[in-house]
């Protein structure tokens, strides 16, 4: 019996995440932001052009960052709107009145949108890969890892966008928030680094609240190391820890979604 | 004209039961907490294979009544059962089907894509549900537009695709929440007939309509609903003696329990 249970729940958990998929590459403005990508991936030529000999350490910068910034911006955006969406618009009637638990409606949703934001990824790395291609580029092991931490921290950044939609009332508010825990969780050592330097008091609790609360992404942050030769600690440990940190935060952001989505009237 | 299958049935299970239910809205807003009634008191069940109309002005709780039955909304007090499983429960909803006052779809989704997208949630193997897939929009006259989108359809469209998914499954009991409110006759007629054919085959039928001739020509019971409570249910016998009938009691019965 509880096997049956859990078949369904992964099944319908599926069915939603290829429900989820389907929808976003079918949405015209998420095909427009992938075609615009390209399209800028390319105009980045022009900023290679400027760096004279550095001109393709220019071009894998410059394009790294910018797949990992619309790359959060897709699944900000799709985990913000996404379930409200549903609520505004009462397409979650017809899902709810069906037997969908509601563990495998938030899980599918999160699948989903990680599949579509990850394949928008991979169309804008082989746009990427090209360039750097003609260019010249060797290829190296790092730029794997750099995508491996973009991976990671899209996962984080989808089931944060999940949770605030369901903390907030608007797809703004949401995604104000989660852009602000994006961006404060690259900044998780310097925080680490100002606690035992700064004074007491509510800035030091705040400070701390924040280093336990906020994602460490510097810790997924494998593009930084692009040149840096021992890129993995021995054993690859670090990206064993990454993996498992992003595990544990998202099952964490993920669990408090749904006590939230749990007991939700509709 | 449907005669009185229900009690016919020698089921002991309810197709659908309410145990003085109460449903209170509270709403919170900058600190102040208000409350509104949705429901107050409802005992009703709905007995196998009846088709039982749920009457009321706009407000008067057909609505809530229906998604405490599908387990979208919880009952502040009391408890509700489909056919013996607690409503919102996996088995419970795996028996009803809905059908909601406005259909919402995805708008780039086809009538086959979306039917498939339910049949999937419903958790219907992949053979099953082509199959029904077929029928459900044979069923209800969409067959001929199955790959348009649901961007294109108008609101009878709509309606018949709300319906195809409320049947897909062929679930024991169906709630249908003002089904044939913006459609033309012909489609009218067409639902009417439906309606009664699923019901010869045993599905219970749980209406909730502002239009009261529709419940007169269909169902076996009918309940007034004022102001979230059940004031009256009448039997069929009741309004079969002259056409027309229902609509005088109905009347009656607003003014009796002085709707506002």
């Amino acid at each position: 019996m509880p096997a049956y249970f859990l078949g369904h729940e992964l099944s319908t958990a599926f069915a939603l995440a290829r429900h989820t998929f389907q929808e976003h590459l079918r949405n015209r403005s998420f095909s427009v932001a992938v075609l615009f990508s390209g399209v800028l991936l390319y105009m980045s030529v022009l900023m290679g052009v400027l760096a004279v000999d550095q001109e393709v350490r220019v071009l894998l910068d410059f394009g790294l960052s910018f797949i990992e910034l619309m790359a959060f911006a897709m699944a900000a955006f799709g985990a913000a709107s996404g379930v409200l969406r549903e609520m505004e618009t009462k397409t979650i009637y017809l899902i709810l009145s069906r037997p969908v638990p509601r563990a495998a409606f938030l899980s599918g949703r999160c699948l989903g949108l990680i599949g579509s934001t990850g394949a928008a990824v991979l169309a804008m790395v082989l746009v990427h890969l090209s360039l750097l291609w003609l260019k010249g580029w060797p290829g190296q092991w790092s730029y794997a890892a750099a995508l491996y931490g973009i991976g990671l921290k899209l996962i984080i950044a989808v089931v944060v966008g999940i949770l605030f939609s369901l903390l907030s009332t608007s797809t703004l508010s949401a995604l104000t928030m989660t852009t602000i825990v994006w961006t404060l969780g690259h900044f998780i050592p310097e925080i680490e680094f100002l606690l035992p330097r700064g004074a007491g008091g509510p800035a030091a609790v705040f400070l701390q609240a924040g280093a336990y609360l906020l994602p460490n992404l510097q810790l997924l942050n494998f593009r930084d190391r692009l040149d840096a030769p021992p890129l993995a600690m021995p054993g690859g440990e670090l990206f064993w820890i990454a993996a498992g940190y992003t595990l544990f935060y998202s099952t964490a952001c993920f669990g408090l979604a749904y006590a939230l989505f749990r007991k939700r009237e509709f | 004209m449907p005669g009185d299958p229900a009690r016919e049935y020698a089921a002991k299970e309810h197709a659908l039961s309410f145990r003085d239910v109460t449903k209170t809205y509270v709403r919170s807003h900058l600190g102040r907490t208000s409350r509104f009634r949705g429901i107050e008191h409802l005992d009703l069940d709905l007995r196998p294979g009846e088709i039982f109309g749920l009457l009321g002005l706009n407000g008067s709780g057909k609505t809530t009544t229906i998604k405490l039955a599908l387990g979208l909304l919880a009952p502040t007090s009391g408890s509700v059962s489909i056919f013996g499983h607690p409503a919102g429960s996996r088995s419970a909803l795996a028996l009803m089907g809905y059908l909601p006052e406005l259909p919402y779809f995805y708008p780039y989704l086809t009538p086959r894509e979306i039917l498939t997208f339910y049949g999937r949630l419903s958790g219907m193997p992949h053979k099953e549900l082509e199959a029904k897939t077929s029928r459900s929009l044979e069923k209800t006259g969409i067959e001929r537009h199955t790959d348009r989108r649901m961007s294109d359809f108008s609101k009878g469209m709509l309606q018949r695709v709300g319906m195809a998914q409320a049947l897909l499954h062929e679930p024991r009991l169906l709630l249908l929440d003002e089904p044939v409110s913006g459609l033309d006759p012909l489609a009218v007629a067409e639902f009417r007939a439906l309606f009664s054919r699923l019901n010869q085959e045993g599905t219970s039928l749980l209406l909730s309509s502002h239009s009261i001739s529709e419940v007169e020509r269909l169902c076996h019971r009918a309940g007034i609903l004022v102001e979230g409570r059940l004031v009256k249910i009448f039997e069929q016998k009741d309004w079969s003696k002259e056409p027309g009938l229902l609509e005088t009691l109905f009347v009656d019965m607003i003014r009796q329990n002085g709707a506002e």
